[in-house]
């Protein structure tokens, strides 16, 4: 190579000029791609702006009102009534927590009831979802049609969201609480489904092969050969979805079926005063409580799995 | 070969074995709680079912059939109003897209309040971090409702509640990122003499732009979503003509407005997956240089 006959700084300024032609490309090529993304970005930006009428001096002029409104819905307290009971003539005295929760034996039985819903529904998906999510996996699947359309079918539940299946549910058997819970145990079927065959998939096969060279057939591979592994996932996951399907259960209200939501949304569309604030108040203590409980048994679960 | 197999284990055999290995084998106490573990969720479901009042679904009968056939069988498609419809969609889009950007600007400022090597004072950072909580404790159709209330009918309360719900979790996930950076290239910012605004685009922007973009492009599908059933508490876009419609009877156009926006979010999430591996693959390449 010619390289080998030239003097030490010429080839220096040679590595030299060669970086920096390279460089120069690099940076003229991220420049391009840059302002095409940029480019992209600001047309999105312009059409959502028109499209959704979102122009700032809207944002300005509502900006006051939805200060106002939180104002409005701020409970009243006053510091020296703060723990004064009911009165002798049946009326809390307007300043007091008595005052604020008037309502609130209403509240807990419609959370019980919430509660109830997300139960009997996280129950009820898993169940559906344990039953689908077996043909649903690709190793274990016995034919590609039956693969096919037990995939199809978990994405046609998980699909949808919950409160069109609970506006559906409400049309058909009526405004309660099977609506909702029908509904949310319908999402919860596909969503757990797709996660039970993702950790179907990724199974060790040799148990199954064992049971299937001792002359089992598909449903003693799963039972024996799949389901004790993959049952503490199966489990923790459908503790996870519990904790979602309280939050789903609190709105499916909005459309009738039952729960707080629908309180929650006839006192956000009737009234601006506090009554707002304290079922959006219950409502967040009751799901964080859940949230944290769940979360210690869904520990012991996996602690105690890895430990055996 | 069984003749075999039952010489070779007698049953003193079978016995000793399980004696010795009594987890391997189930015994009476473990049985005895599956089965009333059993029997527990059994009694549990048919007591909440029969307060859910399950015999409904008996009765509904004539209306499942009406609900049924009129998703299946469309009728009168000439006279839809398809640009009423097409129109609901981009501006379901629209909501989301504006929802998530705001969303994530504000959360990535949020992000530095609330996160612990940014954010020396214990009391602010937790102020912030309570704030974040009741954003993320209450659900988005919540807010919608709420912002219904505040400033009318309309994609400005959509977006102003995707915009709230998502600046709560996306200012966590930020938080959380910032505080898992590398502390070298920092100090070694700040070593410079650079103040520090300089400090937080040098020293901790890079490093969190990667997770930043896919978690916003994430939840920009999420947000498509959720946008999606806003409409129904009045929050504009495409869930106002969902109701609109359902309300009217007219479950096949309803049927037909949930295939199309079904279709339409399954577009969003490829794209998006493209999106996102291009700009990771980029960002390996660009480190491996």
């Amino acid at each position: 190579m010619a390289a080998t006959t030239q003097s030490m700084p010429e080839q220096n300024l040679d590595i030299v000029t060669l970086f920096e032609k390279r460089r120069l490309e690099v940076i003229k090529e991220k420049r391009a791609m840059n302002i095409l993304f940029a480019a992209c970005f600001l047309a999105a930006l312009v059409a959502s702006i028109y499209i959704s009428n979102f122009y700032p001096e809207k944002l300005l002029s509502g900006l006051p009102r939805i200060f106002e409104y939180f104002g409005t819905i701020m409970p009243a307290l006053e510091f020296d009534k703060l723990f004064l009971g009911i009165q002798a003539n049946g009326k809390a005295t307007s300043g007091s927590i008595a005052y604020w929760y008037s309502d609130f034996w209403l509240y807990i039985r419609l959370i019980i009831e919430t509660i109830f819903m997300a139960l009997t529904a996280t129950i009820l998906g898993a169940l559906a979802a344990f039953i689908l999510c077996f043909p649903a996996s690709r190793n274990l699947a016995p034919n590609s049609t039956i693969y096919w359309f037990s995939r199809r079918f978990m994405e046609i539940c998980r699909g949808v969201p919950e409160i069109l299946y609970a506006l559906i549910f409400v049309f058909a058997v009526g405004i309660g609480p099977l609506a909702g819970g029908l509904a949310i145990a319908i999402h919860t079927a596909g969503a757990l489904g797709k996660l039970f065959s993702e950790v179907n998939e990724n199974t060790s096969m040799r148990a199954v092969e064992g049971i299937r060279g001792l002359g089992g057939n598909w449903f003693e591979e799963i039972r024996y050969g799949i389901v004790p592994q993959v049952l503490p996932n199966f489990t923790s996951y459908t503790l996870l979805r519990f904790e979602i399907n309280i939050r789903a259960s609190s709105i499916v209200g909005f459309v009738g079926a039952g729960g707080i939501g629908q309180e929650l949304s006839r006192v956000i569309s009737l009234y601006s005063d506090d009554r707002v604030t304290a079922v959006l108040l219950l409502i967040i203590i009751v799901v964080t409580i859940i949230d944290l409980l769940s979360e210690r048994v869904r520990m012991k679960f996996i602690g105690k799995e890895s430990f055996q | 070969m069984t003749t075999l197999n039952t010489q070779a284990l007698s049953n003193d055999d079978i016995a000793c074995i399980r004696q010795q290995y009594p987890l391997v084998f189930k015994n009476n106490k473990s049985r005895i709680i599956n089965l009333s573990l059993i029997i527990l969720l059994i009694a549990y479901i048919s007591a909440s079912l029969w307060y859910f009042e399950i015999w409904r679904l008996l009765d509904a009968s004539d209306r499942v059939w009406r609900l049924i056939k009129a998703m299946f069988i469309w009728q009168d498609m000439a006279n839809w109003q398809y640009a009423n419809i097409y129109k609901g969609i981009a501006q379901t889009l629209a909501m989301a897209f504006l929802g998530t950007l705001l969303a994530s600007i504000f959360a990535l400022m949020l992000g530095f309040m609330a996160a612990r090597n940014t954010m020396p004072y214990m009391l602010f950072r937790q102020l912030i971090r309570r704030f974040l909580d009741i954003l993320r404790g209450v659900d988005q159709l919540v807010w919608g409702l709420v912002f219904v209330r505040a400033v009318g009918l309309g994609p400005l309360a959509g977006v102003l509640a995707i915009f709230v719900s998502d600046t709560g979790t996306l200012a966590k996930l930020y938080s959380e990122a910032i505080e898992n950076v590398d502390r070298k290239q920092v100090e070694g910012v700040h070593a410079t003499g650079a103040g520090s605004l300089k400090v937080v685009r040098y020293g901790y922007l890079p490093q969190i732009l990667p997770l930043f973009i896919s978690q916003s492009l994430y939840f920009f599908e999420s947000s498509t979503r959720g946008a999606t059933v806003l409409g129904l508490v009045g929050a504009g876009g495409i869930g106002m003509i969902i109701i609109e419609r359902f309300r009217a009877n007219m479950f096949d156009q309803v049927a037909f407005v949930v295939l199309n926006v079904l279709i339409c979010i399954y577009i969003i999430d490829w794209i998006s997956a493209r999106i996102r591996n291009y700009l990771i693959a980029k960002d390996k390449t660009t480190f491996a240089r």
